[in-house]
Formats: structure tokens, sequence, C-alpha cells
């Protein structure tokens, strides 16, 4: 007992003791650095140039890539592997990005399963992208996919295998042999359930023999750009609250998605689109915004989807008055209805004051008046999903549901090669030392709609491009080109004007208006007045950006100062999509308008091609969106880029023709 | 000195009480999974008792295939339970994984 006591007080003096020996806080700025300068990173050194208060750490790399799940992990070992000193700044640690949660499998014409041929996987890709996909990129995808595929395989991943003990291929859709004619291929190659993360580990397993170095908890917050070319990344240490930047002949972004700018999306908290924020910031345009994948039946609050077999099984979608409102917009199909008629109906329903709930924004799925022994042999597993996600019994309650985000296809516009590109004077010009991949970036391989299975081959091989493209033009150790030492204090301003922001609106209250407004009027039902009313409403939130409130003053991991830069680069999303998608007066694959249901193309492919005059480009719509925005006032101005229309070798892959697309 | 004595005789209720709750707790787990322990000597008297002297419980809805081999498809190391892709989406447990 007394020992205890004795013991109780010889510790607490101790702590007292390791209390009085830990400086003053940062923001006197007198504290030491978390890390320490020696080895490779002797060449950080601290500079003043900006401002007193922040002190900044100066970093000299050969390359730098924002961002480590697929794509960004690629490019680092890529980069290192090729005698490049990189580095690898992350507001995630890389197992915890959300390329994680991609259970899925890659699609790659190995042939294992039958007789396959890449040619046909490039068919099905410029099918399903409705033609708005470059086709040269796709053509280095699909021919690559094979090669990227066994690489992964030979860096360790543990894909299922056949019987005689080649990877196992299943068949999943949208892929076809002989160009469409030949019944359904078998490519898509899968690690147990849990391909993302073994895609994952296994990079990050490899990249561990590089010597990368990785700052971890870093948020990039812009890029340092001067007279058009990009120089380095300028981002903030969470850890100690110290601003670092990065100066490197090359950057790669691969931060991502922006699923997060919607009410409802399946992506994590973490998917803000960064990348093209800071992209957008640097006066840069963004490709495709617009285009936007949903998926009818998410679960409302959670995110996590509700497979169609529910569905296909015997469920129903009831609205408010318990009325199975499928059967008006789908007397035949009833709920079996293709997944873009249902969302539709179900935003329709909503829309009409039908919905459920106290906000009545979702629909219900019911379950419960099927036999709970069939849904147990059918369905394993969805008691227990819908116990865990939307707390029902769904033998007794419907499941919540809404449309829901999952993927988008735009981003910051690419070449196959992986080279930033702006429009200009009609023609494609490269930033100099900017590339992009995975999917912050747009190479366009999935143009208006995407495949499934082919992200995770977007990664791989895009992530592969970058490093790729980097080692053939550069050399290591190159001199850095000489740049401003005040490069970066814009970015220092205004983190330090939202640190003491004093305004009466708070980061989720603004958040929420922003998500809730997209969700209404930018989701899968778009017509011409919602989506007005919409861009209107997205003016106002964006201009309430002025009046954000901010709680914590320190330095030191200030989660509200990072959630407050993360709603300002959702805002820039947000904005360009809702006015890409206003702007847009057709309909082409995940971009689906009720006054404009028909895709306008340069000549109308339902028709055969003679006596037709070609339309002017400014007339049709197979083109890409490339939108501006202002920051200061949230305006943005679009302009558009022609789709590439031939591939890389037009002998050894001819390129396929507009047509309509039906499956 | 007498605010000491105060403390001394708070903290010594406070460790008796922990001790006699430490008892309770152990009593009841010891009677609940009684019925197994009455009968055989604990294998390992030092870890929680009860918990894993039991065969394990498999608690999971999907059930893993014999050597890890699909009885209809042949796929070694697949996913487990019926086939993810059947109803054209990949689905797991109810949950549509999209990728």
């Amino acid at each position: 007992m007394a020992s205890v006591r004795a013991a109780s007080r010889l510790l607490s003096k101790r702590v007292l003791a390791n209390t009085k020996a830990v400086p003053a806080a940062a923001v006197q700025g007198s504290r030491n650095f978390h890390f320490s300068i020696y080895g490779k990173k002797k060449s950080a050194k601290v500079a003043d140039d900006i401002s007193t208060q922040y002190p900044v750490v100066d970093h000299e790399f050969d390359a730098v890539v924002v961002g480590a799940g697929g794509a960004g992990l690629r490019a680092a070992f890529g980069l290192s592997e090729a005698g490049f000193n990189t580095a690898c700044v992350t507001k995630l640690f890389p197992t915890r990005s959300h390329t994680v949660a991609a259970q899925g499998g890659i699609n790659a014409a190995l042939g294992n399963m039958e007789q396959d041929d890449w040619r046909w996987h490039f068919y099905d890709t410029v099918k399903g992208s409705d033609w708005l996909g470059d086709q040269d990129a796709i053509h280095y995808m699909t021919e690559q996919a094979p090669a990227a595929v066994v690489e992964l395989e030979n860096f360790g991943m543990p894909f299922s295998r056949t019987e005689e003990g080649k990877i196992y291929q299943r068949a999943f859709g949208g892929q076809s042999l002989k160009y469409g004619k030949g019944g359904q291929a078998h490519r898509c190659c899968c690690v147990a359930d849990r391909t993302g993360h073994s895609l994952l580990h296994t990079l990050y397993g490899r990249s561990l023999r590089y010597d990368t170095s990785y700052f971890v908890e870093y948020f990039a917050l812009d890029l340092l750009m001067e007279n058009g070319e990009c120089k380095g990344v300028i981002a903030l240490c969470m850890e100690d609250g110290s601003i670092h930047r990065f100066r490197a002949q090359n950057t790669v972004i691969a931060t991502g998605g922006y699923g997060r700018t919607y009410f409802s999306c399946t992506s994590a908290h973490t998917s803000t689109g960064d990348g093209t924020a800071m992209v957008t910031r640097a006066g840069l345009p963004c490709q495709d915004l617009e285009f936007v994948q949903f998926h009818p039946t998410g679960i409302y609050g959670a995110g996590c989807l509700i497979t169609e077999g529910c569905r296909g099984e015997g469920g129903i979608l009831i609205n408010s008055e318990g009325e199975r409102f499928m059967e008006r917009y789908a007397p035949n199909a009833k709920d079996l209805a293709s997944r873009d008629v249902v969302s539709r109906s179900m935003t329709i329903e909503i829309r009409e004051g039908r919905g459920v709930g106290p906000d009545k924004d979702h629909v219900y799925l019911q379950l419960h008046h099927l036999p709970p022994q069939q849904l147990a042999t059918r369905l394993p597993g969805i008691s227990e999903t819908a116990m865990i996600f939307a707390g029902v019994d769904v033998t007794k309650e419907p499941i919540p549901v809404l449309p829901t985000v999952h993927y988008n296809m735009g981003g910051i516009p690419t070449n196959y090669k992986g080279q930033v590109i702006d429009h200009t004077n009609g023609k494609d010009k490269v930033i100099p030392g900017l590339y992009a991949c995975g999917e912050a970036a747009c190479a366009s391989v999935h143009g208006a709609n995407r495949l499934g299975a082919n992200s995770l081959l977007d990664l791989v091989v895009f992530g592969r491009a970058c490093a790729l493209t980097i080692a053939e033009e550069h050399k290591p150790g190159e001199k850095l080109s000489p740049l401003k030492p005040s490069a970066g204090e814009e970015s220092v301003a205004n983190l330090d004007k939202l640190r003491f922001a004093n305004g009466n609106l708070r980061t989720s209250e603004i958040r929420l208006n922003m998500q809730k407004t997209m969700q209404n009027h930018a989701a899968v039902f778009r017509t011409g007045s919602v989506l007005k009313e919409g861009c209107d409403k997205m003016a106002d939130v964006y201009q309430s950006m002025e009046k954000i409130k901010t709680f914590d003053r320190g330095i030191v991991w200030n989660t509200d100062l990072v959630e407050s830069l993360e709603l300002q680069n959702l805002m820039l999303n947000a904005v360009q999509t809702i006015n890409g998608a206003e702007q847009r007066k057709e309909s082409r694959g995940a971009h689906a308008r009720e006054d404009f249901k028909d895709r306008i193309d340069e000549y109308d492919y339902s028709k055969p091609l003679e006596g037709q005059q070609k339309k002017p480009f400014e007339q049709h719509w197979r083109k890409h969106t490339m939108s501006y925005v202002d920051p200061k006032t949230g305006k943005v101005t679009l302009r558009y880029r022609p789709v590439i229309d031939s591939s890389l070798n037009e002998q050894d892959c001819a390129h396929v023709p507009p047509a309509i697309r039906s499956y | 000195m007498s605010f000491l004595r105060l403390c001394v005789s708070a903290s010594r209720r406070v460790v008796s009480r922990t001790q006699a709750v430490g008892s309770v707790f152990s009593g009841s787990a010891r009677s609940a999974s009684g019925a197994l322990k009455d009968q055989e000597p604990l294998k390992k008297a030092k870890t929680p008792q009860g918990r894993f002297d039991a065969p394990e419980k498999s608690g999971d809805v999907l059930e893993k295939f014999p050597d890890d081999v699909n009885p209809k498809t042949k796929e070694k190391g697949g996913p487990r339970g019926p086939e993810p892709t059947r109803y054209g989406d990949w689905e797991r447990k109810g949950r549509c994984v999209d990728f």
C-alpha cells in the first residue's frame, strides 16, 4: 500500500520533470522540430523569407509525389528505382489511403481463362467511355495492362489462382471478346475479396526497398509555380505546425478524388480533391469534372452501397406513402430497371416531396417481405451489414437508401505520358515540371463513364507512366531552377487567415450546406432549371466561406484548420462540377440530363454517315470540358478541348470510330 | 499531515474496493463458464478464463472453403462465400463495392 503510494509519487514527479523540459509552444516559433536534420535530410534549411511567425523548412529533391495511394506509391518507387531522390508527401499514412477500400479486381487481357487480346479490352473501354475517352491513353493503358498485372504479381501480390497456377480471371461487367461480338470476357483478376487492400500493402512494402523519403501527415497546401512552370510544393506538417517547401524539378500529383462534395458518397472523409484544387489555384484547368458516377442504393448516412442483388432477389423501393414507385417509372422492369433509371426515379420522388425521414431526403429499400431463410442463403451477411451501417433489422424494417457518389471520372488533364496539359490556341501545351496520375488525373481513359475494374489498372499503369516519363526526360541530381525566396507566401497567408478566422458560420455548417446543395442539384437528376438554381446556390455557399469561424488557434495538430483547408479545396471542385454540368447540354455516360436526353456528336451516329454534314466544334458536345476558377470570387470559366481519336499506333491497334453505345 | 492521512485512508478504501470488485468479477466468470471449467483443469491458467480453452466459435457468415479452393470454379485463394459478381456488381455481405 505504502509502496504503491510512493511509486505513484515518484512517477508523477518524473512526469512533471518531463513537462518542464518541453520547450514553449510553437506559436512563439522557438520549439524544436520533431525531426532532426541528419543524413539524407541535410539539405533541409530553415528560412525566414516568408514569415517570422511561421518557421519554414526548405527541402530539395529531384521529384516530389503528393499523395500515397495506389498511383502515388507506384510513381514514388518507380522514381526511386530510376535513381531519383524522391519525397512522398501525404496527409495520411500510405496504407490508410482510400485505395484500400477497392475490394474488387483489376482488368487485364492475360488470356488465362480463354483466348484474349488487349485490343478487345481497348474496344470495350472506348465504348464504355461513350467515346469521350482519349484513345491514345486507352491504347497505352490496355496494352500495358498484362505487363502491369504480372509486375504486381512479381512484387508479391497474392492473386487468386486457377488449378494450373495461372491467375484466375472472372467475368465482370462491360468486358467482351472480339470487339463486342464474342460474348462475355473473363478479365478481372482479384485477391480474394480485398484487391485494393492487397495492392496498397504490396506497393508500400515494395517501396520500402528503395530510399524514398516519406513525409507522412504533411498536408500539401499549394504548388509553387513560377513562369508557368511547377517548381515544387508547399506543405503544412500537421504534427508540429511547421511549413515545408519541397523544391523539385518534377512534381507528381496523385491525391485521389473528391467524393466528399456530395452528401452521400462512399469515399473516405479524406477524399477532398486537394490535388485538383491545388492545380485550380495555380491557374490551370481541370477536365470533365461534371462526370460523376452514382450508385442508386447507398445507405443513408453511412455511404456504403447495397448490392443490386437485393432488388434482384425481390427487394422493392418504397416512398413515404409506402408505394412501390418504380412501377410508375418502369412498368415492365420495375425495380430491376437499369441503374440510371432507378437513380433518377428515386431522385424525382424525393424532389416531389415523397421522401422519408425527418428531412424527407431518401427512400426505403424493403426486404422484410422476403422469407428470412431465403435472404440468409442468397445474400449472406446482409443482416449484419444492415445492422452495422443502418441500424435496422432487415427482417423487420426497411433500409434507408439514396443515390450515392462513388467515383469521379474527371480531374487534372494529362496526356498519355502523365504530363499535365493546358489547352491554348487550339493545341495541347505541356506544363513543365508537373505530372498527375490516379483518380486525381484525367488522362481520360474513363471518359464519360468508367467501367468496373479499370480504375485499379489506371492507378498502376499511369503511376508507372509518370515515373518512366520523368526518367526519360530528366536525370537524377539535376540542378534545380531558381525560385523566388518568397514563393508560397500566399499559401501561408491563407493558412494564417483560416487559423484566426472569426466569422459566424462553422466549417461543418458550410460543408453541410455545400453537400446538401450538390446532392439536391447536381446529383443524378439534372435539368436546366435545377442545375441553374444549384449554380446560384453554390455561388452563395462559396461566398459564405468568408464568414467561416474556426475555434482551434493552435498550430500543433490543428484538425479544425486542416478541415477548413479541405473545405476550401472541396468548394473549388464543387463549383466546377455544377457549372460544367449546367453548361453541357446533352446526355453522355454518367452525365444524364432530362431536358437533353441524347448524345450530341459531330455526326448523328444512329443514321448512316453519308450525306451528313459535320457539325462545327462549337455545336456538338463530343469534347472535354476544361474549367478554370477565380479562387477569390468563385467564378467558373469553361473552355473546351477536342477528344483525341487516334490511337498511338494505327497499324497495331486501329482506333474505334464513334457509334451509338448500346449493351 | 492530517490531509495526508485522509489521502491514505481514501486510497486504502479505494484499493480494498477494487480488490473486492475484482474478486466478484472473477467469481462470476468462473461460475458463468462453470460447466466446462469444473470438468477439466484450466489449460492456460494465466489467460482470461475459459476463452481460449473452448474451441473458437466461427462468427463469420461466409465460410472458408476446404483448402481455400472453390469447389465449383476451382479457384484457389478466391473470395469466400457465393460468387461476388453474380448480380453484375461486386457483392460481399450485402454490400456492393465499387472499384
